[in-house]
């Protein structure tokens, strides 16, 4: 055998037990980056004893006996290192405290539950203290046994950085002491959730991508669906596991069907179904089966699959039961109230009960800021327009879908549907461009990798404008419009307006980002005279609704400036920009945390004292995470609401709210740590005397549990769903502060800052009147 | 990729030990998400079609050792990765023949998408 011979079966061993060797031996040493050392041990000496010897009758078994062998070796000399420590096999959740460590017994231990270490090792690899990059990149490197470059390759990434995503994950799982463990009550229900979103992003990466040149992005979505399988396994009695597996088994089962002969996308109601897969298929329902007989509430993941089931049981696009389709679509809203859900379930409801119910839904969608420059929203909307016979309207929306796509070929079709609307369309054509198609994977406002939901657009197709048409498009043009009288178009106006003398470089390209915003949303052949200040609020809303405040205030001087110039030429409506208020710029980087969101929080029955003490504490006293955590028993001052930091001589202050729940946390407790650990801590990694806590022999609580505590308890406050920070927490506090009308100095004497300047985004300070800056 | 793998002319009385070894393999198969599908053939009828005619004959033949008695579809990233699956299914069967070929499927078709 030639060594590159023996590289190829070393390497497709590897990624078939790479899971199960590295999930052993996690087990065993108890840190995901040695054991990966470990393992990598026993791949290097398979390819320099396999091209010699031969490939082992079992080589999965044989790379797991090296493996073991080298783990052995690395604990023995870890306990000569702490003789007396009894760090062998530490954190082993399952054999915690027998006092029969040895390696013979973790030998043991090692050959049962294989399965069980895999599900451990998937949920430590998707932990939330890694970010959504990092939990992917070490999902596919140990479960999927992929190399870095393989991954690198999938997700267009420089090999370096996908690396060091891998090494600093494997250090951040090593710092928080993440232990080994399926987790129990509903944290394991929000810590599978992490599992199902890692796999399905892995899926939607390759799903996404599918017209790549590079086969390693297409291979992606089989990645996924083999996770999933195996996850499915692993964990039977979980309906959203199999719900996410029916879904991507259905999913790929159009795989061959999704693009056209040169690679370009083609929508779900005009793929040919006699090359859907029908063993995905059959899977995909098998799996939906699966999931329904799990019993509990419909998550998202599995009316997701019964959606696409919808699709995969119409022999053609007509016999599709969109009532169905719409009904699914309204209990998914129910679990996943986001915009593009929304989206997708008004062109359900369109094809179920007609444009008018849909459109009716699409309107309340418009000030949407997760949608905003969104094309299918327009897109949609112009659809639907265009089928009750609006033109005008709808030629407007196309326009408007067509500057907000990236896409060419989306461009053209949006541009052409735009004409056709233009041409004055009769009914027949209308009905024609109504066929439009569905949108495809319900999505969370993720608009990035959209998926099917790019099909709505292509349905405009139906509707191409013949050259008859064309021409009367060109009679249309704005030169034309303006002599007939109908007034200023949007476009015209701009440039006249940015056209004027006077005007620096640096503010007419600063105008201009505005101007064409506004273009864009309303069309540039949008009369002036139309623009109302509803319109323009609306537009300000799905533009930079949620942009900070120094950029939404540059956007609204511009335009007030923009207003005045066209009222003073009688073009526009007086007070085109009222409807837009100045909004306060906290120059800092750390947006607060509305006030609104914390109260909800604080109220939350669901807290535990811990944490709600904690939360609070922060909040009130304004100090940082670490300083709170800091604190024992003894440095309260509880009637003086006070409590004394003493590495930093300072002291923190708090307020009637943490007041209130510190003698309940403090209990009988007469010294020690304030915030405690869930549990003791583990023989190996006994904390100094002063972090225990002498009434429960718990440790103190660390600074990154408590960030990951806040962060997984506040993510469903967040749109962007990661969680706040502790650290956002505290400077949100300075900011309500700052806002209240605190000054510099007693944010210092509160906060425990030390120079004022850090302390300026939170400070109010006078400016002049709205300027362009 | 998909790759169908068959057997030919394996022992026809398997011992009841083989029989669940062969369960476990199948089941850890399909754990791993690597089994889309499989079963068991019976000889079957032959069918030739020479000159426009079509010839059905019906077994047993004299050559039934050489039927095709078992087929697996699975899904595997390469070929080595179907190689080395085959050859765990091999060392629990014993001795017989088999094919292990990849299944082109619609993708690798060439044709138009869209109708």
């Amino acid at each position: 055998m030639t060594s590159l011979d023996a590289h190829r079966v070393v390497d497709a061993v590897w990624k078939m037990e790479s899971a199960r060797i590295v999930a052993g031996l996690v087990r065993m040493v108890g840190d995901v980056g040695r054991a990966e050392e470990l393992a990598q041990d026993a791949v290097l000496a398979a390819l320099e004893q396999w091209p010699e010897a031969g490939v082992p009758d079992n080589p999965g078994a044989w790379l797991m006996a090296i493996a073991k062998r080298r783990a052995v070796d690395h604990l023995r000399r870890e306990e000569r290192r702490d003789r007396g420590q009894e760090r062998l096999a530490h954190d082993l959740v399952t054999h915690a405290d027998d006092g029969a460590r040895d390696v013979d017994g973790v030998l043991g231990a090692l050959d049962g539950e294989v399965g069980d270490d895999v599900l451990r090792l998937m949920f430590v690899s998707c932990h939330p203290v890694l970010s959504t990059e990092a939990r992917v990149a070490l999902t596919l490197r140990l479960i999927g046994g992929l190399r870095t470059d393989e991954i690198a390759r999938a997700f267009l990434v420089a090999e370096s950085a996908v690396a060091q995503r891998i090494v600093r994950a494997k250090r951040a799982l090593a710092g928080a002491r993440v232990p080994f463990e399926v987790p129990s009550g509903p944290e394991r229900a929000a810590r599978l959730a992490s599992v199902l979103e890692v796999i399905y992003l892995v899926f939607n990466e390759g799903y996404a991508a599918t017209a790549g040149a590079d086969l390693m992005r297409p291979s992606l979505c089989l990645e996924a669906l083999r996770l999933g399988r195996v996850l499915a396994e692993l964990t039977p009695g979980e309906a959203e596991v199999h719900g996410l597996v029916a879904l991507m088994e259905l999913q790929q089962s159009r795989a061959a069907a999704r693009t056209g002969p040169s690679g370009e996308p083609v929508p779900l109601h005009e793929q040919n179904r006699g090359r859907w897969d029908p063993l995905l298929i059959r899977r995909g329902f098998a799996a939906l089966l699966r999931a329904r007989e799990s019993g509990g509430p419909l998550g998202p993941y599995v009316l997701q699959a019964a959606i696409a089931a919808c699709h995969a049981r119409a022999a053609t696009p007509e016999e599709t039961d969109w009532p169905q389709v719409a009904a699914l679509y309204e209990a998914l809203v129910r679990v996943l109230p986001t915009p593009v859900v929304q989206l997708n379930r008004a062109v359900a409801l369109a094809m179920a009960y007609g444009p008018r119910a849909g459109l009716t839904l699409v309107e309340t969608l418009t000030g949407e800021p997760a949608l905003k420059g969104y094309h299918l929203l327009p897109a949609v909307r112009g659809d639907l327009l265009a089928r009750l016979g609006r033109h005008g309207e709808a030629r407007a929306e196309f326009d408007r879908a067509a500057s907000l796509t990236r896409n060419a070929a989306e461009r053209a079709v949006l541009l052409r549907r735009a004409a056709a609307c233009a041409g004055d369309a009769g009914p027949a054509e209308a009905v024609k461009a109504g066929r439009t198609g569905q949108a495809g994977p319900a999505r969370t406002a993720d608009t990035r990798g959209a998926g099917e939901a790019g099909e709505v657009v292509k349905a405009g197709r139906t509707g191409q404008a013949g050259p008859a048409r064309t021409a009367r498009v060109t009679a249309a043009t704005p030169g034309g419009r303006r002599s007939a009288g109908a007034g200023v178009t949007l476009g015209d106006a701009m440039r006249l307006f940015l056209a004027r003398p006077g005007l620096s470089a640096g503010t007419v390209r600063s105008y201009d980002q505005t101007l064409s915003r506004l273009c864009r949303h309303l069309g540039g052949e949008f009369p002036l005279r139309d623009v109302t200040s509803h319109l323009v609020a609306e537009v300000f809303a799905a533009a930079w609704g949620t942009a900070a405040g120094a950029t939404w205030n540059r956007h609204r001087a511009a335009l007030r400036s923009f207003a005045s110039w066209a009222a003073e030429h009688g073009w526009a409506v007086a007070g085109l920009a009222a409807a837009l208020d100045r909004r306060p710029e906290p120059r800092t980087r750390t947006r607060p945390i509305d006030r609104s969101l914390l109260r909800a929080l604080w109220e939350r029955p669901e807290t535990p004292l811990r944490e709600r003490t904690l939360w609070l504490l922060l909040y009130e006293s304004a100090a940082p995470a670490e300083w709170a955590l800091s604190l024992d028993v003894e440095d309260l001052d509880l009637p003086g609401m006070r409590g004394e930091v003493r590495a930093r001589a300072h002291r923190l202050r708090w307020q009637s709210g943490t007041a209130a729940l510190l003698p309940l946390l403090v209990g009988d407790r007469r010294r020690g740590p304030l915030f405690l650990a869930d549990r003791r801590p583990g023989p190996g990694r006994m904390p100094p005397a002063a972090d225990l806590c002498p009434h429960t022999g718990r440790g103190r609580l660390s600074y990154e549990r408590a960030e990951y505590l806040f962060k997984r308890a506040t993510r469903d406050l967040d749109p962007e769903s990661g969680g706040y920070t502790l650290h956002r927490l505290r400077h949100s506090r300075l900011a309500h502060l700052g806002e209240d009308g605190w000054s510099a100095p007693m944010l210092m004497s509160l906060s425990g800052h030390t120079g004022a300047r850090t302390l300026h985004g939170f400070v109010r300070v006078p400016r002049p009147a709205d300027t362009v800056s | 990729m998909r790759f169908l793998m068959t057997t030919k002319g394996t022992d026809p009385n398997p011992d009841a030990a083989m029989l669940a070894e062969m369960g476990a393999f199948i089941e850890e198969m399909t754990r791993a998400g690597v089994l889309l599908a499989t079963g068991g053939l019976e000889p079957g009828v032959r069918m030739v079609s020479s000159a426009g005619e079509v010839t059905v004959t019906d077994g047993p033949f004299t050559e039934a050792k050489e039927a095709i008695v078992s087929f697996a579809l699975i899904e595997a990233r390469s070929r080595e990765e179907a190689v080395e699956l085959a050859r765990r299914f091999w060392r629990i069967v014993g001795d017989g023949e088999g094919m292990v070929q990849q299944v082109f499927g619609p993708e690798d078709v060439p044709g138009p998408g869209p109708r």
